[in-house]
């Protein structure tokens, strides 16, 4: 399933230079504006790849990254560790 | 009557632009000749407008209105949109909204009921292989938009009667032109995913197969199964199988294949030699 509003947020962000400044300089100002559940806004302050990945397009997590700042390796690494780890809970049970 | 004058197809690796420095000297000859030819190809062909197909990488459309296909009849698209695109000489790029429209119809008289846009921004997934091709100064383009990004996505089977039927809309305009096809995306690629980075080229170079042999129900069902096992970005295949429709499904050639991990894309370039058509 897809979160509508983490969707937004990412999609607005990567529709727009000028709001992704705004966005590294208060992550804070930008969330308040997008009516994120409460753990969703968590992962957002986490940079949680894993519990994002569930819920919006790939391509729009991946980009979000890339406007929020974070090194691609350091994406590659979590979003690896995210399948990793969905894979694990799979296996599971 | 216009005349189907050539069909291509080409990935758009967004890191032929800006990762092109980290490419390995021989990947990045080896893509370049690749587009060179493909251009040189669609040059020759002298199309006096160019279809183009391609996905939308969330710059046209978004979950809250997401259409399967969309057909671009404006007199007039943008350029692309992101920033590290900012040296592509297309700002602005001419339209044929009266070929457009012709496609329209026949869609519908066809049963497809294709959504309709007279203004898009045309992505990197349009402009990559015309600006590396060096198409410039571009024809008229009419660009079609296909759902590749976002499950559910338009069926194979579905695409390959779409490139039919464009086909035949081309077949039954009735001015005296030259219309080339060009189609983009794939071939396996994985982005955002935990397989980011991954390619799978015997997947590529099975998939290849099924166009060179060019029957119908094999490709379609190589598809259908492989495509949800392999990497997101495969999906845009589908256009290459609109593509092989539009050209009667044979006479495909490859022009160049590169497995290059540099642009997490395994990067493949195509014709189809439409003078094969029954």
């Amino acid at each position: 399933m897809r979160d509508y509003w983490l969707s937004k947020l990412f999609f607005d962000l990567q529709s727009s230079p000028a709001l992704g400044d705004e966005y590294r300089a208060s992550r804070k100002k930008i969330l308040d504006r997008y009516p994120l559940k409460p753990e969703v806004r968590t992962a957002v302050e986490r940079d949680d790849v894993a519990f994002l990945a569930s819920r919006v397009n790939p391509y729009l997590l991946r980009f979000y990254f890339v406007v929020a700042g974070m090194s691609e390796a350091d994406f590659l690494k979590k979003v690896r560790t995210a399948g990793a780890d969905a894979a694990a809970r799979s296996s599971h049970g | 009557m216009a005349k189907l004058a050539g069909v291509f197809a080409s990935s758009h690796a967004p890191l032929i632009i800006r990762g092109w420095k980290d490419v390995k000297p021989a990947n990045q000859r080896e893509l370049t000749s690749s587009l060179t030819e493909l251009g040189r190809r669609i040059k020759a062909a002298k199309p006096d407008v160019l279809i183009e197909i391609a996905p939308d990488h969330w710059v046209n459309f978004f979950i809250n209105n997401l259409p399967s296909i969309c057909v671009g009849m404006g007199e007039e698209h943008e350029g692309p949109a992101e920033p590290w695109m900012k040296d592509c000489p297309f700002k602005k790029i001419t339209g044929h909204p009266k070929l457009a429209n012709h496609i329209l119809q026949t869609a519908l008289e066809r049963d497809f009921e294709p959504s309709v846009s007279h203004h898009l921004t045309l992505d990197h997934g349009f402009c990559i292989p015309l600006w590396r091709g060096g198409l410039d100064p571009l024809p008229p383009i009419v660009p079609i938009i296909i759902n590749d990004l976002e499950p559910p996505y338009p069926s194979v089977r579905r695409c390959l009667q779409w490139g039919t039927m464009l086909a035949e809309a081309v077949r039954t305009y009735p001015e005296d032109i030259r219309v080339a096809l060009l189609a983009t995306g794939g071939l396996s690629h994985s982005i955002g995913e935990p397989t980011m980075g991954e390619i799978d080229e015997p997947f590529d170079r099975e998939c290849i197969r099924h166009f060179e042999k060019g029957d119908e129900r094999p490709l379609i069902d190589f598809l259908n199964e492989r495509l949800p096992t392999i990497g997101n970005g495969a999906a845009e295949i589908r256009n290459w199988v609109a593509a092989h429709g539009a050209a009667g499904k044979r006479g495909f050639e490859l022009i160049g294949y590169c497995n290059c991990p540099e642009v997490y894309v395994g990067c493949g370039f195509a014709s189809w030699d439409v003078a094969a058509r029954a």
